[in-house]
């Protein structure tokens, strides 16, 4: 292994290297341009903020990067508890903002656990998922790896931090299917809470049922089977609107905000209203960097994390958002092909998860701030400012850089 | 470990970058429709129906003496703000406005430079316009694209008294006040803040909230109406405060003290109200408006007498021979004490290695407890006091109110220094001093500081045998000082009794402050401290006694010479003052 530092130098992924930089320096362009009328101390100004906590970030990743592989593979478990372990730990200290998300050290700065155990989480089932040779062609056998996920995910989401929650939980069905479990089964986890979803319009959920038939009959499943699967789906469709309808506007409201915590007095819909407008009317070139009308006059709402994309769009235009997103689409596919072409089966699969996580944020983030999906508090990897987020995206960033070099051995 | 070889499919690879790259691909579509497609649309949305975000000052609460007279009012002036991003031309603007105010355009872009925060956030451009600047202003408005007024509640004092040390002054936040806040998100660049004085320790009362109104603007900035999602909030005036000041006694308290370096403090003993306080010399409150001079404010600033100290409760003197009703208090406390012994004042006395003499250096003679109060032997209190530990001395001064604050609601007041053996020790070395500094102690002298304030608590205390409130300037106070001061009532009896023929008896050191008008009953005491700063400080304390309602009194002039010849006549006049005031105008209604 030592023998072979100067293959492993060359082997190193420089296009994903390449894409992290250049991610990171068009956030910090942007921060740039958000801080220049920021009142208040030196940390107030999210791109100082930023610089400062690269440093810490950057050193995380090549420490990663340097320690052995095998050292990641058996320390898997236990960063698991540990990560079960620190997504609890706030629930004992006090709320910050309505939520039990941060760890409160009495640093001068608070810890977002969850973004790590998401990391750890995804490390442990590729652990799992490599050492058990299992029959992935059985549907039991697919249920432990989702308890799995499922554990520190419900935590999370009981913060409330439904965005972290899905993040989480979105791994589990790329690495799964990378370790060969049907693709029927995986539809067969997701159809009943499209079931719901769909239910309440018409159009959506006719729709739904054609697909759900005919993948049901393309699976060729034993007519019993297939009898039980569709009619299931339909009959929990059908009675989802009225187990709502009988629950008190008491009730839904709590499920609502219990789903979208981030609801504010404006109301969801203006910060998105804001946001489309800042894009739209950034145009092919954008409005030139400092001046978005809509950035600076503060009517973007949290323009620093979660909006960052529509403060890009606004200042440097269509040309700027389309580089961004097809770098950010290269550096996931160049992480696919390195789990493609990576030889032990650990690698692969957390290579899998770890892409997963970066385009569950990518697409959640970036559909939240065009409308396409309802708000969901997510910062987009390497460009929002964040604390625990830009570290545990670096800490991505070693891992993938660690295991993506194939050893000689 | 790591045995299990990589088994994924060239399938499952294609699958997994075909849905990445479909992910990627709909949301660079999503861009393209909203920045390309609909660009016209959001374009015109951002820019033709901009909505300009402003905020109204709340005027501050009004400052009232006891009777509703405003101390403190405010003059509704205009200020000029420009919109930095919305200004087609600076200079040509500028210039506009230059002429049509009559201000130069370069305080006005001296201005701009000084609040400018963003393009898109007004920065303020003058102050203090006048109603008719701004009417001129509005004629050329169409031709003054970005630039607005806006009303600006400024702080003026319409009332005869200056009491600038009880008022205090405001300022304008700008950006080093508000990162010393503890709360900087209730103010914003250009607002108005308590930052001494009554405008200070009741900021939270006196400051309103901001108003904050959304209004659309067309594509030359000209507003065309409020924002139908945002309601305007409207500003929230801030409250009124009354002080317990009485305005014809503070009047009459500021021309007594005309040219005099000192203090001047009348109140009610019971309740602790401060009816009038002066502290001389001061300033004029307009001082802080910023409608002044460059010119007046150094005058203030380096005036070698220091006129913005707040000299009653920041002033620390020593107290002289007004604290030797707490040396009597001691004496009397003792059983064993006989106040009508006699002892020999032959002008000084030998204690150890030291001679401490007193004030009359001829000697008063034989004296009892009665005529060494009345008089203020030094001697007699040397001489009977010399058996008590120092730290018994503190204790009782400690009783007496001093050594902490009074708790007056103006802020920074100092605790003063009451000597303790412990103190001594730690100044001096344990041998570095002698038991010969409680001679001094018991006189008011040596170590001893005291404010003025904690002297007015003190002359309350003693004319309300012990039943005093501390002293306080705002309505209404609930503070209650219940102070574990428990004497004997023929211990008060005496200390009253002998503070009355201080200002009675003919021998009395204090026979000048007798007002020599029928019904009233005088009480009180002088000191004549003797100080490192040059000639003695005259001090005087007393109340007046009339038809069963009680004035107190504290008067303190910086080295003026002896309490008696100097502070006395002064309270004569105070107390003069207050009874005029009671038989004409009876503005001191009891609250």
């Amino acid at each position: 292994m030592i023998g072979t530092r100067s293959t492993q130098y060359k082997e190193l992924p420089f296009s994903i290297i390449g894409s992290v930089v250049f991610l990171s320096c068009i956030g910090l362009i942007v921060l740039n341009s958000i801080s220049q009328h920021q009142e208040g101390g030196f940390l107030a100004n999210p791109f100082n903020k930023q610089l400062l906590v690269l440093i810490p970030a950057i050193c995380l990743s090549l420490f990663i990067v340097i320690i052995p592989r095998y050292t990641i593979h058996k320390y898997s478990y236990p960063l698991y508890f540990i990560g079960i372990v620190i997504v609890l730990l706030p629930f004992f200290g006090s709320l910050h903002a309505n939520t039990f998300r941060w760890l409160n050290l009495g640093l001068p700065f608070k810890i977002q656990p969850s973004e790590f155990a998401k990391v750890f989480t995804t490390i442990a089932l590729a652990r799992y998922l490599s050492d058990h040779t299992i029959q992935m062609k059985k549907f039991s056998s697919i249920i432990i790896p989702i308890g799995f996920v499922l554990i520190p995910s419900l935590i999370v989401m009981k913060q409330p931090d439904l965005g972290t929650a899905i993040v989480m939980l979105v791994p589990v069905l790329p690495m799964l299917y990378w370790s060969g479990a049907r693709p029927f089964y995986l539809f067969l986890l997701l159809a009943p809470i499209f079931s719901m979803l769909t239910a309440f319009q018409t159009l959506s959920f006719t729709i739904w049922a054609f697909v759900l038939g005919a993948v049901i009959i393309g699976a060729r499943q034993t007519l019993a089977m297939s009898v039980i699967f569709f009619f299931g789906n339909i009959f929990l469709g059908l009675i989802s609107p009225f187990a709502w309808n009988s629950l008190t506007p008491y009730q839904q409201s709590r499920i609502i905000s219990f789903l979208n915590p981030e609801k504010d007095p404006l109301g969801v819909a203006y910060q998105v209203i804001q946001s489309k407008t800042a894009i739209g009317s950034g145009g092919v070139l954008g409005k030139g960097w400092g001046a978005g009308t809509q950035t600076h006059l503060k009517f973007l709402p949290v323009q620093e994390s979660d909006f960052i994309l529509s403060v890009i769009g606004e200042e440097m235009g269509f040309v700027m958002i389309a580089i961004v997103l097809l770098v950010v689409g290269y550096l996931i596919t160049r992480i696919l092909k390195r789990a493609f072409l990576s030889k032990d089966r650990f690698s692969s699969l957390a290579l899998i998860g770890i892409g997963s996580i970066l385009l569950a944020h990518v697409f959640v983030n970036t559909a939240m701030t065009v409308g396409l999906i309802p708000v969901k508090g997510l910062p987009f990897p390497f460009i929002s400012a964040g604390g625990s987020f830009l570290i545990s995206s670096y800490l991505m960033v070693g891992l993938v850089i660690n295991l993506s070099v194939n050893y000689a051995d | 470990m790591l045995k299990a070889d990589n088994i994924a499919s060239v399938r499952q690879y294609f699958l997994a970058v075909g849905i990445t790259i479909c992910l990627i691909f709909i949301l660079i579509a999503r861009f393209f429709q909203l920045q390309i497609l609909d660009y016209d649309q959001y374009s015109k949305k951002a820019n033709t129906n901009r909505i300009r975000k402003v905020t109204t000052s709340a005027p501050r609460g009004l400052i009232l003496d006891r009777n509703g007279q405003i101390l403190v009012d405010n003059l509704p002036t205009y200020i000029l703000n420009a919109v930095p991003g919305e200004l087609p031309n600076k200079e040509e603007t500028f210039a506009l406005i230059s002429k049509t105010l009559g201000v130069k355009p370069s305080s006005l872009l001296k201005n701009y430079k000084k609040y400018y925060r963003g393009r898109f956030i007004p920065a303020r451009l003058a102050k203090d316009l006048t109603f008719s600047q701004i009417s001129r202003l509005e004629e050329n408005i169409l031709n003054l694209e970005g630039v607005y007024y806006q009303q600006f509640p400024e702080r003026y004092f319409p009332s005869k008294v200056r009491a600038s040390h009880i008022l205090g002054y405001v300022k304008e936040v700008d950006k080093d006040i508000r990162q010393s806040l503890n709360n900087p998100a209730d103010y914003e660049f250009g607002d108005i803040i308590g930052w001494s004085g009554l405008e200070k320790s009741y900021e939270q009362y006196l400051r309103g909230s901001h108003g904050i109104q959304f209004y659309q603007v067309d594509a030359f900035g000209r507003e065309v109406g409020y924002v139908d999602d945002f309601p305007p909030l409207d500003p929230e005036p801030g409250k009124n405060i009354i002080t317990t000041i009485d305005i014809n006694i503070q009047y009459s308290l500021e021309n007594l003290m005309d040219g005099k370096r000192g203090v001047v403090i009348v109140g009610i003993p019971e309740t602790g109200e401060i009816l009038g306080v002066v502290s001389k010399p001061d300033f004029s409150p307009d001082l802080f408006t910023g409608r002044i001079r460059e010119q007046d404010w150094n005058n203030v600033l380096y005036d070698p007498n220091k006129p913005l100290v707040n000299r009653f409760n920041q002033g620390l003197y020593p107290p002289g021979s007004i604290v030797k009703m707490i040396t009597e208090a001691i004496l009397l406390d003792n059983q064993d004490f006989d106040p009508h012994a006699l002892l020999k004042c032959d002008g000084s006395y030998q204690y150890g290695d030291r001679v401490f003499g007193c004030w009359y250096i001829h000697g008063h003679g034989n004296v009892d407890l009665t005529s060494a109060i009345t008089q203020s032997c030094d001697i007699y209190f040397y001489k009977t006091i010399q058996y008590y530990a120092l730290d018994k001395l503190a204790n009782y001064f400690r009783l007496f109110g001093f050594g902490d604050v009074t708790g007056i609601d103006i802020e920074r007041e100092y605790k003063g220094t009451i000597p303790t053996t412990k103190y001594m020790n730690e100044r001096y070395g344990r041998s570095g001093w002698s038991k010969g500094a409680l001679l001094n102690f018991c006189i008011g002298q040596g170590e001893i500081l005291v404010t003025p304030i904690q002297v007015f608590n003190y002359i309350n205390i003693l004319a309300t045998r012990g039943e005093a409130n501390g002293p306080y300037l705002v309505f209404p106070n609930q503070k209650n000082d219940s102070k574990d001061l428990t004497l004997d009532s023929e211990v008060w009896d005496r200390i009253v009794f002998d503070m009355k023929q201080v200002v009675m008896h003919a021998n009395g050191t204090g026979k000048n402050a007798d007002p020599l008008v029928g019904g009233v009953d005088v009480f009180g005491k002088t000191g004549t401290a003797e100080n490192p700063h040059g000639d003695d400080h005259a001090w005087f304390i007393g109340w007046m006694n009339y038809e069963g309602q009680k004035f107190s009194t504290v008067i303190l002039l910086e080295n003026a010479g002896s309490g008696g010849a100097v502070a006395a006549p002064i309270a004569k006049k105070v107390f003069n003052n207050i009874l005029f005031d009671l038989k004409n105008t009876n503005s001191i209604s009891m609250k």
